[in-house]
Parts: C-alpha cells; sequence; structure tokens
C-alpha cells in the first residue's frame, strides 16, 4: 500500500511539473490545461496500482526452487472486491464526465455582450486558410490569407472547406474544429495573450496537408485597428464564395 | 442436404493429379489460369460496355484495374478450388464423400493448397498474417526514417501519405483481426473438444480471401498516382478524389472485410452447436467466450465498413453523389461517412482486442497457477464490452462539425467502457495473486500487456474527455495511443499467444532465452518509440504530415531511432520462430501443465485432434483443486453425457 | 456449407485413421440453420448501412424526396412487391411439399419462384430504364439507387441460391428426410422478400 500511495504522489507530481502544453494563449486555453491536470491526478494511481501489483506478485510470488509443480491457492473470487473496483472507477468516471461536461459549457459559450464578440470566416482549401472579417474594412468584407485578432475579443470562427476536409487547428488556444464541405463549423475562443502562434491543419486533406500551416497574431485593439485600417477591402484574392447555398 | 453415399470403394485416397491434369484440376496451376481468364473477362466486359455506351476511349485502364480487382479474385479463387465442392453441390452431381484427402498437412506444401483442416487453416492464417506485420512494420521503418527530421528526407508528401495508409491497413485488416482469427481457429475446436471448425469449408474460403486483400493492398503501390492516401480511415470526400490507388483498399477492404464476416460466422456456429459433452457456456474456457464476443462484434459492425467502401467506390467509380457537396437540396452528406466508418471502425478496436483478453487469461491462469478470478464476471465484462462497443462511435468524431449533441452522451458511454475493462485487469491482478508465476516469456508478455494496455486504456479515457480531446484530436497523441493499445495491448497478447502454443501448433519449443531478449528489447524499445509521442502531441503537432514544425525536431529523431530499435527486436522474433520451427527441441504435449483440452492431445495434435470427443467434467482452470480434471477421455459415464448449454 | 463430420462415413468407427470423431451436438439448433440466420444479420447491417445514408439525405439534410424532377413509379413496384410476396409462397409450398413426400408440388414451387423472382428483377431493371433519372443527378437518386441496387443484388444471389435447388430437385435429391437443402436458401429468400418491403415502404411510399 505504502509503495502504491508514494508512486501515485510521485507520480502526479512528475505529471504536473511537466510543462506538457504549448502556450496558453486564449481565456479558454488554462481551463482544458486543469482538466488535463485532474486527468492525470485520477488516473495515474491507476496506473502506478497496475504496475506495482505486476511487480509485486512477480517479485513476492515468483516460482521458487522446488515449487515447480506445485500450484496457487484455489480462489475462485471475492464478491467484495469485484463490487469495489466495479462501483470505484464507475464513480470516478461519471464524476470525471461531469467536470468535462462543465468545462465543455464554460468553453464554449457564447459572450453576452456583443461589443465583446467578433466573427471571423475561416475557409480552409488545398493547401491554404483564408480568412474574411465580415463588414471589417468600411461596410465591406476584408478577405485576407493573415490571420489577426485582436486581445481580449470573443471571436467565434465559422469555418468552411471549399474542397475537402480540412481542421482549423490552433494549438496555442486549445482550439480545433473540422472544415466540412457542405456545412458551417463553429467554434469560439477568446485570445488573450499577445504574440504569433501557429495555425495547422490537423485534418488529413492532401498532398500539402503537412505543409498547410500559418500564423495568427494576437494583437492589441489598437494594433488590430491600425492593421484593419491598412486592408482594402477584397484585397489580393477574390473573395471565396459560400460553398452552402 | 443429402449425401448420396457412393461405394465405399471411392473413399480411399483420392490419387495425386496426373501431370496432364494440372490445368483442370484444383491447384496453382488452374489458379493462374484462372487469373488470367478472368482479367480477359474483366477486359472484355469493360471495353464491350464502354463500346456499347460510347464512351472514349475505349480502353481505359481504370476501369479495366476496378473490374479486374473484382473479377480476378474469383477466378483466383475458382482455380485454386476453394469452391470445387460447392459447384458439385450447386449443379446436384452426387456430393463426393469426404475423403479426408484436404485433412492435416503432411509437407510444408500441403500450407499452399485449399485445405478444410482447421489446424493447417489456424498456421496459414498466422504464418501469412505475421508476413502482413513484418511488411507493415517495414513500411513504418520507412515512415520513421522520413520522419527523424524536418523537411524532406527520402520520401515525397504523395509517397509518405501512402506509406502510413497502407501501414495502418496492413496492420489493422490483415495483421491483428486476422492473426487472433489464426490463433483461435488453431486451438478453440481444440479448446471446445470439437473435431474441426462448424463450416471447414467456409474455413478454408476466409483464409484464401486474406492473400488477395493484402495483395491489393500492397499493389497499389504500383499503380499511377501511388497507392491510397487518405489514411485507414478513408474519410470521405478526400478518397473519393483520389487517383486509382485509392480502389486498392475501398475494393482490398471488401475481401478482408468478407473473410472476418465467415470466419466469424463459423467461429458463432461452432461455438454454439459443436461443444463436446459437458462443455456448458460456464465451463468454457475464456479465450472462447472472447471469441465469442468477437464474433458477434465482427457479425453486426463489420457489414458497415464494407458499406463505407461501397459508397466511395459508387462516388468515386460510377459518379455517385453520397458525399458530393454544394449541389443545393440535391447534395450528399459528408459526415454520414464517418458515422457508417465508425460504426464499424470503434467496434473494431475491440475487434482487435477482445481475443487478446482471451489469450491472456489463458496464459495468466496457467503460468500463475491459479483459477481465473471471477470467472463470470470476466465474461460478463466481454459481453458489456460488446453491448456498450456499439454505443460509443462518435467519440471518433468530437471535432468533426456534426451535432454538438451527440457528443456528451458518446463521451459518457465511452467513459463507462473503462468499466468493465478495468474488471478485467483488476481480475487478473487478483489471478497474480499468491500464485506461483511462471515468468516463460508467454508470461512476460502477458504481464508486459497488463502494464502497457492501462497506460493505452487510460489516454482512452482522456480522449473521452471532450474538452482534451478538442485539443488533441489527429495529433501524435492519437497516435500514442493508436500504438499503445495496438501494440502494448494487441501485439504483446498476440506474442504472448504464439509464444504459448508454439509448441502445440508446431510440436517444437521456442528458444526461451531469445524469447525473453525478444520481450525485454520490445517492451523498452516500444516504450521509447511511443511514450513520447503523448508529449509532441499535447504539444501541438498533428499526425499523417511527413514534414513537421521545427519545434518537434528533437523527440522526432529521438522516437525515430528507438523504432529502429524496435524493429530489430522483431527480428529477434522472427530468428527464435524460423529456428525454432525447424531445429527447436521436440514439445511435450503440455509443457505448460495446463487443464484446457488442446493440452491434452499430442503435439502437434493428431491429423483428427481426437479419437473420441471429450467429456467435460469441470471447470477449465482449476488449478490448485486436488484432483481437478477439466475434461476426459475415458469412457464418459452415461448420465453425464447429456448436454448442457 | 455443410457442417464438418456430420456426413456419414463409411469406414466404420474401427478405423480412426479413416475419420474424425463425429462432432457432439451441443445445440438443438442446426449449423445450417444457425449460419444463415447469422449471415441474415449481417446482411440485414448491410441494408442499415444504407438506410443510414437514406436517414442522412432525407432526414438529417431534410432535402426533398425523392429528388428535383425525380418520380418513382409507385404502382409497378407495387405489383413487383405483389409478384414477390406471391413468391414467398410459393417456395414455402415447395417445402412443405417435399416434406410431405410430394416431389411435383416440390419442382412446381421451386420453378414459380425462380421465375417469379426472375420476373422482379426483369421489372426491376425496366424501372431502371425507364425511369429518366440517373444515380448522378442527386444524393437522393445515389440513395435510390444503392438501395434498389443493394436489393436487386440480393435477388440475384437469391436466384442463384434458388436455381442450384430447382436443378437439384429435378434431378431427385431432396426427400421427406432431407430437404435442409430447400429449407435454409428458403430462408435467405424470406429475408430477401421482407426486406424488399422495407425498402419499398421507405423509399417509394414514405
Ligand atoms: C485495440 C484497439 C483499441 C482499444 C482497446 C481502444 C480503447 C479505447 N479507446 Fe481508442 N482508439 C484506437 C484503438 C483502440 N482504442 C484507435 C486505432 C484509434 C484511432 C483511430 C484513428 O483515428 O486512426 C483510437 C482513438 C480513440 C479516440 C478518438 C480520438 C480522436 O481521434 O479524437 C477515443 C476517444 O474517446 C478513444 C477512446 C478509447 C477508450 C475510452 C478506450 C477504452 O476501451 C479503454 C479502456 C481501458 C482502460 C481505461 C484501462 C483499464 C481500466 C482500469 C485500470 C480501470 C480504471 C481506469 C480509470 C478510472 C481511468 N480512442
Ligand atoms: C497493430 C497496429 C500497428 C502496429 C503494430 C504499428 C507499429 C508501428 N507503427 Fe503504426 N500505426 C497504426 C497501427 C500500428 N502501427 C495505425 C492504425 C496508424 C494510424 C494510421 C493513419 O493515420 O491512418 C499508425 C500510424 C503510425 C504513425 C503515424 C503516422 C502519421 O500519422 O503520420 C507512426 C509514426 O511514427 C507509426 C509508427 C509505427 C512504428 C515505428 C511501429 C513499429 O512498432 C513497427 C515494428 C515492427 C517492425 C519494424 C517490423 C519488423 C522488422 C523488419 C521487417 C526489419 C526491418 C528493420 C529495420 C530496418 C530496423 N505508426
Ligand atoms: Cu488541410 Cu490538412
Ligand atoms: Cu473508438
Amino acid at each position: 500500500m505504502g509503495i502504491i500511495l508514494v508512486a501515485s504522489i510521485l507520480g502526479i507530481a512528475l505529471a504536473l511539473i511537466i510543462d506538457w502544453f504549448p502556450t496558453q494563449a486564449s481565456a479558454e486555453a488554462h481551463k482544458i490545461d486543469t482538466l488535463y491536470d485532474v486527468l492525470m491526478i485520477c488516473s495515474v494511481p491507476f496506473f502506478v496500482l497496475v504496475v506495482t501489483v505486476v511487480g509485486f506478485a512477480v517479485v513476492k510470488w515468483r516460482v521458487r526452487p522446488g515449487q515447480e509443480l506445485e500450484d496457487g491457492p484455489p480462489i475462485h473470487g471475492n464478491t467484495r472486491l469485484e463490487v469495489i473496483w466495479t462501483s470505484i472507477p464507475a464513480l470516478i468516471l461519471v464524476s470525471l464526465c461531469s467536470y468535462a461536461y462543465a468545462v465543455l459549457h464554460d468553453v464554449e459559450k457564447a459572450r453576452a455582450n456583443p461589443a465583446e464578440r467578433m466573427t471571423v470566416q475561416v475557409y480552409g482549401q488545398q493547401f491554404a486558410w483564408h480568412y474574411v472579417y465580415p463588414k471589417a474594412v468600411k461596410g465591406k468584407d476584408l478577405t485576407t490569407n493573415s490571420l489577426y485578432l485582436p486581445a481580449g475579443k470573443q471571436i467565434q470562427f465559422d469555418v468552411h472547406a471549399k474542397d475537402v476536409l480540412h481542421d482549423f487547428f490552433v494549438p496555442a488556444f486549445r482550439l480545433k474544429i473540422d472544415a466540412v464541405p457542405g456545412i458551417t463549423t463553429h467554434f469560439r475562443a477568446t485570445p488573450t495573450k499577445l504574440g504569433a502562434y501557429p495555425v495547422v491543419c490537423a485534418e488529413l486533406c492532401g498532398l500539402g496537408h503537412g505543409l498547410m500551416r500559418s500564423t495568427v497574431h494576437v494583437v492589441s485593439q489598437r494594433d488590430f485597428d491600425a492593421w484593419l485600417a491598412r486592408q482594402k477591402p477584397s484585397a489580393g484574392i477574390s473573395s471565396p464564395p459560400d460553398p452552402t447555398p | 442436404m443429402s449425401t448420396i453415399t457412393p461405394p465405399a470403394a471411392s473413399t480411399a485416397l483420392a490419387p495425386a493429379p496426373p501431370a496432364r491434369n494440372r490445368l483442370t484440376a484444383p491447384g496453382w496451376y488452374r489458379a493462374a489460369l484462372g487469373v488470367l481468364i478472368s482479367f480477359a473477362f474483366a477486359f472484355g466486359l469493360t471495353v464491350g460496355v464502354r463500346a456499347l455506351y460510347g464512351y472514349h476511349p475505349l480502353i481505359s485502364g481504370e476501369a479495366i484495374t476496378l473490374v479486374s480487382m473484382l473479377a480476378v479474385p474469383f477466378g483466383f479463387l475458382i482455380g485454386l478450388g476453394v469452391f470445387e465442392y460447392w459447384f458439385y453441390w450447386a449443379v446436384g452431381k452426387p456430393s463426393r464423400a469426404e475423403d479426408h484427402a484436404s485433412h492435416g498437412a503432411r509437407s510444408w506444401r500441403d500450407y499452399f493448397k485449399v485445405n478444410t483442416d482447421h489446424k493447417v487453416i489456424g498456421i496459414q492464417y498466422v504464418v501469412t498474417s505475421f508476413f502482413f506485420f513484418f511488411v507493415g512494420g517495414l513500411i513504418a521503418m520507412l515512415m520513421r526514417a522520413e520522419l527523424a527530421q524536418p523537411g524532406q528526407q527520402f520520401v515525397d508528401s504523395q509517397t509518405y501519405n501512402g506509406l502510413f495508409s497502407v501501414h495502418a491497413s496492413l496492420l489493422i485488416f490483415l495483421f491483428i483481426i486476422p492473426v487472433f482469427a489464426g490463433l483461435a481457429n488453431f486451438v478453440l475446436p481444440l479448446m471446445i473438444g470439437a473435431p474441426d471448425m462448424a463450416f471447414p469449408r467456409l474455413n478454408a474460403l476466409s483464409y484464401w480471401l486474406l492473400p488477395i486483400a493484402g495483395t491489393m493492398m500492397l499493389s497499389s503501390f504500383l499503380v499511377p498516382g501511388g497507392a491510397f492516401q487518405s489514411g485507414w480511415t478513408a474519410y470521405a470526400p478526400l478518397s473519393t478524389t483520389q487517383p486509382v490507388g485509392q480502389m486498392f483498399f475501398t475494393i482490398g477492404v471488401q475481401f478482408a472485410g468478407a473473410s472476418s464476416i465467415a470466419t466469424a460466422l463459423n467461429f458463432l456456429v461452432t461455438i454454439i452447436t459443436m461443444r463436446a459433452p459437458g462443455m456448458s457456456f460456464w465451463r468454457m474456457p475464456l479465450l472462447v467466450w472472447a471469441n465469442f464476443s468477437t464474433s458477434l462484434l465482427v457479425v453486426i459492425a463489420t457489414p458497415f465498413i464494407a458499406a463505407s467502401q461501397f459508397f466511395v467506390l459508387l462516388d468515386r467509380a460510377l459518379g455517385f453523389h453520397f458525399f458530393d457537396t454544394g449541389l443545393g437540396n440535391r447534395s450528399g452528406d459528408v459526415l454520414m461517412y464517418q458515422h457508417v466508418f465508425w460504426f464499424y471502425s470503434h467496434p473494431a478496436v475491440y475487434i482487435m482486442m477482445l481475443p487478446g483478453f482471451g489469450i491472456i487469461s489463458e496464459v495468466i491462469s496457467a503460468r500463475s497457477r491459479k483459477p481465473i478470478f471471477g470467472y463470470r464476471m470476466m465474461a460478463f465484462s466481454l459481453l458489456a464490452i460488446v453491448v456498450l462497443g456499439f454505443t460509443v462511435w462518435a467519440h471518433h468524431m468530437f471535432v468533426s462539425g456534426m451535432q454538438g449533441w451527440i457528443r456528451v452522451p458518446m463521451m459518457i458511454t465511452t467513459a463507462i467502457i473503462a468499466v468493465p475493462t478495468g474488471i478485467k485487469i483488476f481480475s487478473w491482478l487478483a489471478t497474480l495473486w499468491r500464485g506461483v508465476i511462471h515468468l516463460e516469456t508467454p508470461m512476460l508478455f502477458a504481464l508486459g500487456f497488463l502494464t502497457m494496455f492501462v497506460l493505452g486504456g487510460i489516454s482512452g479515457v482522456m480522449l473521452a474527455m471532450i474538452p482534451f480531446t478538442i485539443h488533441v484530436s489527429d495529433t501524435y497523441f492519437i497516435v500514442a495511443h493508436i500504438h499503445y493499445v495496438l501494440f502494448g495491448g494487441s501485439l504483446f497478447t498476440i506474442f504472448a499467444g504464439v509464444y504459448y502454443w508454439f509448441p502445440k501448433m508446431t510440436g517444437r519449443m521456442y528458444d526461451e532465452r531469445l524469447g525473453k531478449l525478444h520481450f525485454w528489447t520490445t517492451f523498452v524499445f516500444f516504450n521509447l518509440t511511443f511514450a513520447p509521442m503523448h508529449v509532441i502531441g499535447i504539444q501541438g503537432m498533428p499526425r499523417r504530415v511527413s514534414d513537421y514544425a521545427q519545434q518537434f525536431a528533437g523527440f522526432n529523431v529521438l522516437i525515430s531511432i528507438a523504432s529502429f530499435f524496435l524493429g530489430l527486436s522483431a527480428l529477434i522474433f522472427l530468428y527464435n520462430i524460423v529456428a525454432s520451427w525447424r531445429y527447436g527441441p521436440r514439445a511435450p504435449a503440455n509443457p505448460w501443465r495446463a487443464l484446457t483440452l488442446e493440452w491434452q492431445v499430442s503435439s502437434p495434435p493428431p491429423i483428427f485432434n481426437f479419437d473420441r470427443v471429450p467429456t467435460v467434467v469441470g471447470g477449465p482452470y482449476e488449478y490448485g483443486v486436488p484432483g481437478a480434471v477439466h475434461g476426459t477421455f475415458s469412457s464418459p459415464d452415461p448420465q453425464k453425457t447429456t448436454a448442457s448449454g | 456449407m455443410e457442417a464438418a463430420s456430420v456426413g456419414a462415413h463409411p469406414a466404420g468407427h474401427d478405423d480412426h485413421q479413416h475419420g474424425p470423431p463425429e462432432a457432439h451436438r451441443s445445440s438443438r439448433v442446426e449449423p445450417q440453420f444457425l449460419g444463415m440466420l447469422l449471415f441474415i444479420i449481417s446482411e440485414i447491417m448491410v441494408f442499415g448501412a444504407f438506410f443510414t445514408a437514406y436517414f442522412f439525405i432525407r432526414v438529417v439534410q431534410s432535402h426533398p424526396w425523392p429528388g428535383p424532377g425525380a418520380e418513382l413509379p409507385k404502382l409497378v413496384a407495387g405489383f413487383n412487391t405483389a409478384i414477390l410476396l406471391s413468391s414467398s409462397l410459393t417456395i414455402h409450398w415447395a417445402l412443405t411439399g417435399i416434406k410431405n413426400g410430394n416431389r411435383w408440388a416440390l419442382k412446381a414451387g421451386m420453378t414459380t419462384t425462380f421465375l417469379l423472382g426472375l420476373t422482379f428483377l426483369f421489372v426491376q431493371i425496366n424501372e431502371y430504364v425507364h425511369l429518366g433519372s440517373a444515380p448522378h443527378d442527386s444524393a437522393q437518386m445515389s440513395v435510390f439507387y444503392g438501395l434498389t441496387g443493394l436489393h436487386g443484388a440480393h435477388v440475384f444471389i437469391g436466384l442463384t441460391l434458388l436455381g442450384m435447388v430447382t436443378v437439384r430437385s429435378f434431378r431427385g435429391h431432396f426427400s421427406p428426410e432431407e430437404h435442409r437443402g430447400v429449407e435454409v436458401p428458403g430462408i435467405y429468400w424470406h429475408f430477401v422478400d421482407v426486406m424488399w418491403v422495407v425498402v419499398y415502404t421507405t423509399i417509394y411510399l414514405l
């Protein structure tokens, strides 16, 4: 018992000390990271338990010289034990699910105040991302290849695919959603930390899938407005038609 | 079915066909002929139809390839003689009495013939699927070589996409699933005291479909455009817009699937109708229970992957619109593919695990000399996994953009599946407790399985938690999970099973020292290869990429190096098996002193398994119970022979 | 499909080299029966997958059915349904016939069943030709052709089986004791019929 306790604590401590995640650049990120920590706290003891019991049994009950033809005691079961190891994991799992549900609800809900929200249309196409800021420049849509976001606002991403499946993944936001031909998918995130973070395509989409990477720039509202002011509406590339008529 | 019994003289073994008959008698010559004829037929049919409809060009390589892929396998099978008996039956010729010429194998050549003996088929299955394991593993080595550094090293992204798609398809459809079927084919009839499977000819057909599927998937590397490149999941609409290589997956899977359904049906009928007297359901070894559960999964779920690939085939080849969008109110539905695919492929992951659970139960109980702890709960939890397994498919679609609410019930059922699995793990631990533990190679792999599978299962439970999955889905975290459950889980049980039954199957002992070396190298390098993948996954490295950001370079080179050593460890296994099969010392009938019936006959078992069907008088795991017997071959007490179950 | 070693072994039991021991029958269910039943379960699942496609396109996407500009000949297909259903009766007649030793009923029943099945298939093909729509018109038509085509393929398999049984019955096989070879394909044929009723209802009527 003692070994298991100590090893579990060590294991959990290790899991919590290791810096697993990329930068937390959105308001949602730390909630997901905390969920991960809780998951580790709940599951490390099970792993430690199994490993310790296996190791202990091997050391303690390994066949000794002279025992080769002996058998173990004929124990067929123990109802109390079986009830315990059915109900404890079940309880833990149900509570983890409830907690995960709460987190899910929390990270996905929209902000009440429309002034704190902003929508960006994301278009995936073999093999690049385009972004459309609706009515951003003089009431006209702005289409760009680079993603700039103001910190502090909740961004709703409406994600579209123009050919096959793609997946809009920003590790620093803990955000990922497939771009699906024929439908529009959504995700919300609130960038908080200024900086540049990778955007990757996480759904296999063909030859250039691995190269379908770009960058998201999280800037202050002032810089964002300045950036917008420098853009021409529908500059560069033509506004991609919405595939959903 | 009427059997018109011919005169007794014809029951003698059929004489070898004289040479001039080579092209008409079943065998490889006729199979080659069958391939040629069916190819000519496919060619003619395609050109004919195209001429009829006025298509241009008349000779379309792609259309011919497609039709041949459907026709040639049948030409091959007919030529080989798989359908021989059924043809006789169909036209109403007097059925030839079974002369048992196709039972048993007298030389290695017999393994290349159509054989209806479950033991021969079992070995055919195991050897064939291990061949595909080595091919699939070799492909993994190429992938790891490419991934050792960011940027392009050896292969371009097209080849790379083909490599991991073929890697996964071979290892799943031609290794894990069939190798379990093969092991069970060999031992299951023996275990339940049956002389053979219920439908031996169907069994032979199931086997011969496999090389076809495997050849098809491998040969896709040779066609223009390269091998299929949309992963083993073949998501539409990527798969419907791919070069012709994709069709080799689409059609190859049909053959592998048909094979697996036929075997599953065979197992179920065998288990239900052919148990020895006294072998009630509650006296069956857990391997039999495990295959019973798996077969239920196969029979119910596998048709869904067949259908999903039919859709892809129809869309790509005949211009159907199951997955076409942008047609307004005439559009297809992209997510439908994923639902149908995962409704099979989630149960498939249990198809790839439950038989392994069975193997582990046999090994742990026999090698720690104790009865399985909680036998009934072990069987019930298998059934619980079967039922729950059908209710969780959409956990693969948490980020697919499907209706949000479906995610929540799927999260709960997915998490709950850990409960019956946990029951099994804990019961195995309790079986070890106070046992007399013999650490031979099969047992080492069984214990390795216990620890590694729990790790993989725990990462699975973490994946069930939606907010976390949103972050790690489609990253290397998934790749880590896959390999912890499939390599640390399934493959470890397969190694355990192969070492455990090697003496029974070949009549020879493997080399224990090499076996232990194999275990330890595999165990260490397996962890070094796949554990770091968790980290780079959480860091955000997507899967299925041949090139990646600089930040992941350090871990990847480590992974690649470890994986090469992992590959070398597989060579130890190969050497051990090949050398021991040829030169190993003769194995006793029951080297493990196990109680189950397959160990009560000689090694290898006699051609017809038993002289008389044994009688089962007790449970299969009564180790330590004084005087306990599982089955006897002595004259049965007439009172006890009435079957139960 | 014949169960292992259920067949008789004229060589007798004293010579063990000549054959496996008789398998113990641990269930009252016949292996062939059970095998067919399980096969039908997996067939139902194949149809289930195609119905999933139907469900997604018609219900989830709520597209109009049977798609813009398409019309399905309910009445003709209704007649066809009647044809197929009556073939279920005739095969039953054939089976009861042989059970009672009436060879004539067996032969006549099998022949009619076969011909009825063939008629069904021809009417179906005729419908395809005159429908005026094609699978590449719309997802709805893809589903229509997919489901009816899948069913047609099953009718074809069923007909092949029935063809064999018919040939065998003319060759003097089967007897009141031995009629499994009629019964088991018969079950399959009933399944094909019932499946058609489901397909007809969901595709044409609803
Ligand atoms: C042998 C194959 C196998 C097995 C057995 C499993 C078992 C499980 N898998 Fe896994 N899975 C795969 C093979 C397998 N998986 C593959 C191949 C993929 C990727 C497919 C692809 O996209 O290519 C995948 C992907 C996958 C996903 C999708 C991830 C994504 O793409 O976003 C999820 C999500 O829920 C998941 C969950 C689980 C769970 C909960 C289990 C559970 O059954 C595990 C249960 C076991 C345990 C938990 C351990 C023992 C239990 C205890 C000791 C009790 C106490 C434990 C706790 C309280 C934690 N798996
Ligand atoms: C049972 C299943 C199974 C097994 C055993 C393995 C075994 C291995 N797998 Fe595989 N793998 C999958 C199932 C499996 N995999 C699946 C389902 C996927 C998902 C695919 C997808 O995304 O669609 C995947 C994906 C996958 C990826 C991710 C690809 C990507 O997303 O880009 C990687 C990357 O490292 C990988 C590596 C390996 C390695 C190194 C092994 C090693 O363990 C292999 C070891 C064995 C050998 C090497 C063979 C024996 C040795 C020789 C023949 C001699 C040659 C030896 C040398 C040259 C040293 N696998
Ligand atoms: Cu776009 Cu992957
Ligand atoms: Cu799953």
